[in-house]
């Protein structure tokens, strides 16, 4: 993920803005880390530069 | 089924439908294997929507031109539209699009060209294993301007009025709840922005073998509403000129869907348009 989409990004449940958390970094791609919803405080996980932005109960459902 | 857009096909449960749409697109992500129709053995393999192999040919039919398919790297286009939205979308460089259902990111990519090089593309999937393969796929498609998230399209993780054009290719059908896709695609969208979608639409009653055949709401059929359902959905969520056209010659290709009876009867692949009204000067 390119922390420039962090504009046009939001939570989905109640589509308030998200704090970017970085673990790794690459260039200007973030390969992993985790998005904090500023206001219900959910976090979503980003994993193999790919942010997971399903609504919680859907992302543990999610196939292996 | 009016207005009830909390029915859907067979009656099944949301969290059930997604869940099912999630497993069959994950296992065609991974294998490549069938999609729309019957899944397995008695689906026709000659292109279309169904086979998901890339099928230069199958997406012709659905209203690529040769150089639109012959610029995006393989393993992209992975024959499940039912429509070409890129071709109608007049999408302008500068713009921002979004792709509900993107699938392995044919679409995006084409998207690309046409906003790059300042527009970007934003293309949202709920299933890992196919945003995966996006993902695989915006390197060899070298298209910067292109980025994919996990992502439940009536709970779309944009923010509000960041994108001028939604795009969508046989995917709103799947949801459960088209209502709420329709609304969060307006909240999405800036003033004057468009949605630009290909869907299948219903135009007789489904028999009741494939309204309750759990493989025909994932292929794309039994979830299918009808034009007077998705208009009053449009327009309930703030559109304006909506305009849903379907193509009669697109049956040609859904009676391929199913080789026991003619989902051409049934269903008909249209274009659906509709924009969010300017503001006010």
């Amino acid at each position: 993920m390119k922390e420039d989409l962090m504009d046009i990004i939001c939570c989905p449940l109640d589509k308030h803005d998200l704090d970017l958390e970085v673990d790794e970094r690459d260039d200007g791609e973030i390969l992993s880390g985790t998005l904090v919803c500023t206001e219900c405080g959910e976090s979503y996980p980003i994993e193999d530069g790919i942010p997971n932005l399903l609504p919680p109960d859907m992302r543990d459902e999610a196939p292996a | 089924m009016s207005n009830d857009t909390e029915t859907v096909a067979g009656d099944r449960d949301p969290e059930e439908t997604r869940k099912m749409v999630r497993e069959r697109y994950g296992t065609i992500a991974t294998d490549g294997q069938d999609c729309c129709g019957d899944a397995g053995s008695d689906v026709a393999d000659d292109g279309g929507c169904c086979d998901g192999t890339e099928d230069a040919t199958g997406s012709e039919r659905l209203g690529y031109d040769t150089d639109d398919i012959a610029s995006i790297a393989d393993g992209a286009d992975l024959g499940l539209g039912c429509g070409n939205p890129t071709a109608f979308a007049e999408m302008a460089p500068g713009e921002t699009v979004l792709d509900l259902g993107s699938g392995a990111g044919f679409d995006c990519f084409l998207a690309a060209q046409e906003v790059c090089p300042d527009g970007r593309v934003i293309g949202v999937d709920m299933t890992p294993e196919m945003v995966s393969k996006a993902r695989e796929n915006v390197a060899k498609n070298d298209a910067d301007n292109v980025e994919f998230r996990l992502g439940e399209i009536s709970h779309l993780p944009v923010a509000d009025e960041t994108v001028d054009v939604v795009i969508s290719n046989c995917v709103v059908n799947l949801a459960p709840k088209k209502q709420l896709v329709f609304e969060d695609a307006y909240r999405v969208l800036r003033s004057g922005g468009r949605v630009a979608i290909s869907d299948v639409v219903q135009t007789a009653p489904f028999p009741d073998d494939v309204r309750m055949d759990p493989d025909s709401l994932t292929g794309c059929v039994a979830g299918a509403s009808t034009v007077a359902d998705i208009e009053a959905m449009l327009d309930s969520a703030g559109f304006e000129a909506i305009d849903i056209a379907p193509k009669d010659e697109s049956t040609e290709f859904i009676s391929d869907w199913d080789a026991d009876r003619d989902l051409g009867d049934y269903l008909v692949s249209a274009t659906i348009e509709a924009r969010k009204p300017p503001r006010d000067p």
